[in-house]
Formats: C-alpha cells, structure tokens, sequence
C-alpha cells in the first residue's frame, strides 16, 4: 500500500491515533473458495498491532472464535516478540467497519498462514521501538537491551513502551527493504516466555459465568422475535402454503412471504413456535430425498465399471486387470455439524436505513456483503457484529440465519431476533457428504505393494449447490472440488498407482464439515492397509511404515510414538478386546496416529471404546494446552463418526431433527485419552482444528476388527452389524 | 406472578407468562447465561436448579415455578465477584472450547457434588451423561469435577 493512503485507510476503520502501529498483511489463499469469493485486494487483509498512546499494546484479533482459540496463539506470538505478558494486550473482537475485509475463519489455518506475518509485524514494532529508545538515550542501538514491556540500556535506566510514545501516530510496516528484524516466536536457541506455553483462551472467565457472549445472548431494546421455514433443501420450491390460524395467535405480529421464503415475527419465542405450528408448507423437490437415491448416486462401483472416473489424481504405469489382494468397498454416511448453538442472528435497521447484524458466523464480511445484496444497501450501509461461536466445524459460512432476521426486521420496522431451532439445524446446516471409496491393493512377492488403485465418490463439498452462484458452479466444477480431494493421495508407496473420483449432486445440501473428504478418505485407506497386514499375518504399523519407504519421516514418528504410548497401558486379555492403529496427514502438513483400544462385550451387545491415545505433529506447538484441546476434540468426533452418527432421511425429509434421533458422543462413551503432541520448534505451526479425526475412526475400526473379526465397511459401526457379520 | 433466582425476587410480566422458563429466564429477566440448544431435555445445556433440583429450564413452563427458587450460572459468582470452586477448576482445567455448553455443565456438575462429595468415574459418567458438549471436553469435565471435589471437601 502506498505511503500517503496508509493514514486515511486508517482512518476509516476503527484505528485510534496516537503511538506507533505496525500495518502487515495478512493473505489467506488457501480459502479463495470460501462462498463469498472475496479476492483479497489491495487493502483487504490489512491489519495492524499499535503500541497505543498509552503504552498499551492492542491488536485486532483476525479470526472469529469458535472454540478453536486461535487468536489466543496469535496473541502470544504478539506477546513474544514484544515481551510482554499475552493477557496485557489489549485485544478486540472487529466489527466489519474497524477492519478492512478479512478472510474466512476455516481449514485450521490461522496458525500456519497468520504467525509469521503476526511475528514480523510485532518484531518490525519491536525494534522500531528499540530505535527510539537508543535516540531518546543517545546510546548505539545494541546498548539497547530487551526488558519486559519495554527496553533497557546496559547500563543505566528503564524504558518502558509508555515512555516511548506519545499522541502524534506513527507508522512502520516491514517492507522487505531492510533485513527482517529477528522473530523471537521462530528462534529456536531462544528461551520462549510466551509461545510454547499453555495460555488459556483469552475471555474464559466469562465462559463460566454466563457472560453475554453469543449471539442471542445479546441485549438489543425492543427486540422482537422471529423464525423463517427452512425448506429440507435449498432448491425446493413451494407448491403450496397454508397459514391456518397464524394471525390469531397470540403475540403474533407478522407473516412475511417473499417467494421462496416464508417468517414469522412475534412478541415471544413461544409465540413463534405456536406460530409456525400454524404454517404448512409443501415442497416441489427436484430430486426424490431417499436413501437409495444417495446411494445410488455414490455408487462407485456402478461408476468404475462403466470406466474411468472424471478425476484423476494420480495415474502411475496403471494396471487394471491383475489378481487383488484387498479389493473393499467402504462407504460412509451422511454427518451433521451438530454444533451445540444454533445458529442465531439480530438485525437492525436505524432510522436512517443502515442495517446492524449481530451473528456468530465464520465469515463476518461475507455477510457484510451478502446483507447488502440481498437489502440493495451499499455495503458501506451494514455493519456486522461478529460474536462467539456455539461450534462452527465448517457449518458457518453461509448468508442464512442472518438473511432470516435481516428480511424480518425490514418487514416489520423493528429489531428481529432469529434463532434456528434444532431441527432448523439438521435440516440446513449443509451436511457432509455421504461418498463411498473403492480400494483394490495388490503385494509383489515380498510384500510390498505393486498395485494402488482407489477411486470414489463423494458428493459435493466446497462445489455443492447453493454454495456458489448457479452460473459459477458448471465452471467450478470442471476444476478440483478442494474439499473432495482431501485426503485422497495415500502416504503409501507404490510403482503403479492410480487414484480418481466423481463428485455429485446429492439430494440434501451438502457442504464443509470438519476436514473435508480427509476422514472418510483416510477411513478407508487406513482400513485397507491394516486388513492386508492382517490377511498377511503381519505387524499393522511396521507394514505400514514400511510402505512409507523413506518418505513422511514426520508421519513414520508420529506412528512409532503412538505405538509407544499404547504399550503404556496394557490391553487387557480374552475375547472381545482389540487394538487398532491408523494414521494420516491432513492437507499435507498435519501429522497424526492414533490407536484405540476397544471391547465387543457380547453379553451386554456394546461396543465400548475403552482407550485412545494420540501423537501429533504440530510443528511448532504456540499454545499445548490449546492443541490438546483439539486432539480431545477430534477424538471425540471419531467416536462418533465410527460408531454414533447415523443422518437419516425418508420420504422426501431429513429425518434426523434432534439429539434423540441423532446420537453423539456423551460422557459414558469416553474412553480414557493419552495425548503427545509433538513439538517441532523450527517448523511453522500447522493447526489441529481437524487433524486428529482422520485417523481416529480408521483406529477404531482396526481394534474392532481385532476384537471380532469384524471388518467395517459401512460408517457408523453397529453391534448388529458385527453379529450380522458373523451369522454369514 | 414472582419467582426467586438467585436470591432475588423477580416479577413475570403478562406477556411472558406462557413461556418456558429457559424463555424467561434469557429474554426477560436479563441473565442469558443459560442457553438453549435441543429444546426437548436431551442436551442439559440449559440446566438451572429449581427448589436445588437441576432440570433442563426448556422443559419447565414458567407458570409451573411460581414462588419457587431457581438458582443459574450467574448466581454461582458471589457478591464480591469470586468463583465458585466448580468454575475456578473449569477454568484450572481450560475446560471450554466453544463454551456453549459449559453453563449446563457447570450446574448439573453442582448437583452432582451436593449428592456426592467425591464422585468416581462411574458416578460422574451417570452424573452428567444428559449433558452433551459438541466440542468434546468431557475428558477436562471430569477432571475438574474432581478437582472441585477436592477444594469443596477442604472448605468444608
Ligand atoms: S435445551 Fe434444554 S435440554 Fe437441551
Ligand atoms: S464447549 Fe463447545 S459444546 Fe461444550
């Protein structure tokens, strides 16, 4: 950015004058799919850290939190570089008019993609600080020694960052010009006083009170309530509404009808729920909601046998017609985010028609911009409120529940406030595809593999209707869906591989869910190994390291570390228990194994996980306790995934509408977790958000199959299915 | 129509007077930390105590709990702003994720601990199983209950 519009970009966010403000840029490419398609451009991903008139430090935190906790690693790289304690930055929430467009928060990159620009954003600070104290002490620079939140000379006084700033602003922006200043965060001969420790996540006292932090806990005066129809998929279109009594319930307001939307807004939630139990409406569907309608279409076989797929990942000296050693369908279901929020949204509009939006969402200025399109508001007219998310797990993205209370408010002239009902959430949160995975897998005469040949389908992801504008679709869909291609490429070699896949339109709508295709993939892959180690009667994680040949030595360790910490806690003996490995890499930078540890009870027909234990490449680990916290996460979710989660859909409808219908893990499913996270202090952080669940229900499995005999191919896993299985 | 939470009476007013008491509780008395989520007793998220029995206040309708006392998230901070042992080892522990669901833990942990002071895992599984948390924090849950158990049993 030039030089003279620095200021009056400034200006027009939420920048306040005074002190020293170091401007970096940050960039997000590896999400320029995320549905608002915004391009970064010259000034958006433009951010600042300022030492503040006063001496504080104050950041905007780029990412919105959902319990990932990013931002707290960010604000220690912060409190790094400049030597201060990581709760004494003065940190903020942005709303949409206080910082230029960010990025959507999604693909566990803050870390990866945010730390070095953060880190020479703070160091460039740092030493224009240091700069200043050598001039107001008259000493050379190098006399100038570091001290907690401030300087000191070799001999002589303190200077703390207050004594260093005043009211007329100054800017610094490393530019590339000048040596990069040193990063404290990526020194590895440094002794870390804030990255590498287990910060807790900035605001957590206000999790445990009760504090107002979400989006419906908000106070907005004269506040009304209101819901929309959720259609059971987007594309429907209705054939017919009946509104029955609506207008004589009591606390009803109003109906409001724009083509394919339907509301209500009433004085009292319970009068919004009396409300819609008055509004029929039935639905024009363009593609039967069935079972055998997904199944049909992720059909793989059906679609290898007819010839290749349309995607071709990898084709190496392939050969098709040879004698297979594995040759296994899997095929996994359905899955919903099930984020314990539902969504919610407040919209406002003031007396001069700007419109306000409070909402937990991943992407606070697509909203920004979707709001403006969808009103005919110039986007300078909306300004969004990003709050704390109740759960994201990539089902946050979109302009819905925000589009239901703006359309409301504006119908009605007062503020709507609009919470999803759960079965609202099951219905519309955009569920990860269902896709089934074809495996054949042939050894040479000394066991190593020869053959590689695995194709699949999977329906949409980032690519799936109604995600994109109609026109944009056929085009994007000639490209890679990058989220249908995660996990895809096995870590395994082998002198002739192919891999290819279809993605599809699938009768429900579909979308991002926590690591993409990376678990269902991965389930796969990791399930085939381990059934040829066992048909060759031999050691699943030697086999498989074996395989690696000499590449992956992260993933290798990561194995043999997982192996290690299982031997800690014996598997107790008889029938019934087994112990299963698997591993895998997300996105081609996160490293993880995991093993479980399971029991067939028999008598009591359960299966019960009793113990998983994990090993982690992190790179370099900003925040432990925070990775951890994931790991725990995704090991939680593949529990589910394996064994809970079953989406169903009959007649034209999603069926599965609350957690009676729709199980997911609770406390007496746990199984007692050991976590390593492995740190890699020279290498940049690679996320965890959704790391650990491609592994985990590959693990699961394999001690199930230990246990039983039993190989799954169908996800989620049942005790009939193991019975069934045996009785053949 | 009154009730007491948290020590202090509150009047119902005519328009509310349908509600459930979660409703009444968020919207109308100004003390949002108990939240909904499922909205049919099979998540514990929105656990208060009525009379000191914790119950899901989605369930409740408002008329059913005239005059009675109803204790929430907000009412465990005492006067001069310090935590209650249960929320000082939620945060020892670094429980919360999202945190969404952690109001409902906290009070369904609290009445696992006035039954039994020293909880195994046996107890704490039957205890807080109607208590799902998405994010997957049981495994801190525990701990912390247990760590409670410890400061709660010295205090007293
Ligand atoms: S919201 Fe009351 S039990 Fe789930
Ligand atoms: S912390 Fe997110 S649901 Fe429990």
């Amino acid at each position: 950015m030039p030089q003279f519009s620095r200021r009056k970009f400034l200006l027009s966010t939420g920048w306040v004058a005074g002190g020293v403000t170091a401007l970096y840029a940050l960039r997000n490419k590896a999400v320029a799919v995320a549905p608002t398609i915004i391009f970064p451009d010259a000034e958006s991903g433009a951010a600042w850290i300022q030492i503040k008139a006063n001496g504080t430090c104050h950041m905007f935190f780029p990412r919105v939190d959902m319990g990932q906790n990013a931002n707290t690693g960010l604000a220690q790289i912060v409190a790094e570089e400049l030597n201060v304690e990581v709760e004494d930055i003065d940190a903020a929430r942005p709303s949409t008019s206080d910082v230029p467009p960010l990025a959507v928060t999604a693909g566990s990159m803050s870390l990866t993609a945010y730390s070095r620009p953060i880190a020479i954003a703070a160091a460039t600070l740092r030493e224009t600080m240091r700069e200043r104290a050598a001039s107001k002490l008259g000493l050379p620079l190098a006399d100038i020694l570091d001290d907690i939140g401030g300087f000191r000379a070799a001999e002589g006084p303190r200077l703390s960052y207050a004594e260093l700033v005043d009211n007329t602003s100054s800017m610094v922006e490393f530019d590339g010009n000048r040596p990069a200043p040193l990063l404290y965060t990526f020194d590895a001969q440094r002794d870390k006083r804030q990255v590498g420790r287990a910060v807790k996540p900035l605001g957590i006292r206000d999790l445990v009170t009760g504090a107002p932090v979400y989006t419906a806990d908000i106070p907005v005066a004269g506040i009304l309530y209101g819901r929309a129809i959720q259609p059971p998929v987007r594309n429907a279109r209705i054939s017919s509404l009946e509104t029955g009594d609506v207008a004589n319930v009591a606390g009803f307001i109003q109906l409001v009808r724009e083509d394919e939307f339907v509301g209500v807004v009433c004085k009292t939630p319970g009068a919004v729920d009396a409300a819609m139990t008055q509004i029929k409406v039935t639905w024009d569907l363009q593609q039967p909601i069935a079972q055998e309608e997904i199944d049909r279409l992720v059909d793989v076989d059906a679609a290898m046998a007819k010839g290749d797929l349309e995607h071709i990942l990898q084709d190496e000296a392939h050969r098709k017609d040879i004698d297979w050693d594995i040759d296994l369908r899997f095929d996994v279901q359905v899955q919903s985010h099930a984020a314990q929020e539902p969504r919610a949204a407040i919209a406002r509009f003031d007396q001069f028609s700007r419109l306000e939006i409070w909402t937990g969402t991943q992407d606070p200025f697509g909203m920004k911009r979707f709001a403006a399109m969808d009103t005919g508001l110039s986007e300078d007219a909306v300004v969004v409120y990003p709050q704390r998310l109740g759960g994201g797990f990539g089902g946050r993205e979109h302009y819905e529940v925000e589009r239901d209370a703006v359309r409301l408010a504006r119908a009605v002239k007062q503020p709507v406030k609009v919470q999803w009902t759960r079965k609202d959430e099951f219905t519309a949160s955009r569920s990860r595809p269902a896709s089934a995975h074809r495996l054949r897998i042939a050894v040479d005469e000394v066991g190593n593999l020869s053959d590689w040949w695995y194709g699949y389908i999977s329906g949409h992801v980032v690519f799936a209707r109604e995600r994109l504008p109609g026109w944009l679709l056929p085009v994007a869909r000639l490209a890679d869906d990058m989220g249908v291609v995660k996990g895809a490429i096995s870590p395994y070699g082998a002198p002739h591989q192919r891999v290819e896949y279809n993605d599809v339109d699938l009768p429900i709508d579909l979308g991002v869910w926590r690591s993409l295709n990376g678990a269902p993939a991965i389930f796969a892959i990791e399930s085939a190994m381990d059934e040829l180690a066992v048909r060759q009667g031999i050691d699943a994680v030697d086999f498989k390291i074996a395989q690696m040949h000499s590449a992956h030595p992260r993933l290798q360790n990561c194995l043999e570390r997982v192996r290690a910490l299982s031997a800690l806690k014996a598997l107790p003996e008889g029938a019934g228990y087994g112990r299963g490995f698997a591993s895998g890499i997300y996105d081609g930078r996160c490293y993880v194994a995991i093993s479980a540890d399971v029991y067939v009870d028999a008598q009591a027909k359960q299966i019960k996980i009793l113990h998983m234990c994990c090993a982690q490449d992190v790179g370099m680990a900003v925040n432990p306790g925070q990775l951890r916290a994931q790991v725990e996460s995704n090991l939680v979710w593949s529990i589910g995934m394996a064994l809970l989660e079953r989406f169903e859909v009959a007649d034209n409808a999603i069926r599965s509408s609350n957690f009676d219908n729709y199980k997911i893990p609770r406390m007496d499913d746990m199984p007692s977790l050991d976590i390593e996270i492995i740190d890699q202090p020279t290498m940049p952080p690679t996320g965890a958000g959704e790391v650990a669940l491609v592994a985990g229900p590959a693990a699961i499995a394999n001690a199930i199959r230990r246990a039983s005999g039993f190989r799954a191919l169908r996800l989620p896993i049942s005790f009939a299915d193991i019975t069934a299985n045996s009785a053949e | 129509m009154k009730l007491k939470v948290n020590g202090v009476e509150r009047e119902v007013e005519a328009d509310w007077r349908d509600e459930s008491l979660l409703t009444v509780l968020r919207e109308h008395l100004d003390l949002p930390g108990t939240r909904f989520s499922c909205g049919i007793g099979q998540c514990g998220t929105c656990v208060v105590h009525i009379n000191g029995a914790p119950i899901s206040s989605c369930l409740v309708p408002i008329k059913d709990v005239a005059g009675k006392d109803i204790l929430t998230i907000e009412g465990l901070v005492a006067q001069d702003g310090s935590l209650h042992p249960l929320q000082q080892a939620w945060i020892d522990e670094s429980v919360p994720q999202c945190g969404y669901c952690q109001s409902g833990q906290i009070m369904q942990a609290l009445a696992l601990l006035k039954e039994n002071t020293n909880p195994n895992d046996a107890d704490i599984d039957n205890a807080m199983k109607g208590n799902l948390c998405r994010c997957g924090t049981y495994d801190r849950i525990r701990k912390s209950i247990k760590r409670a158990a410890i400061v709660m049993g010295q205090v007293r």
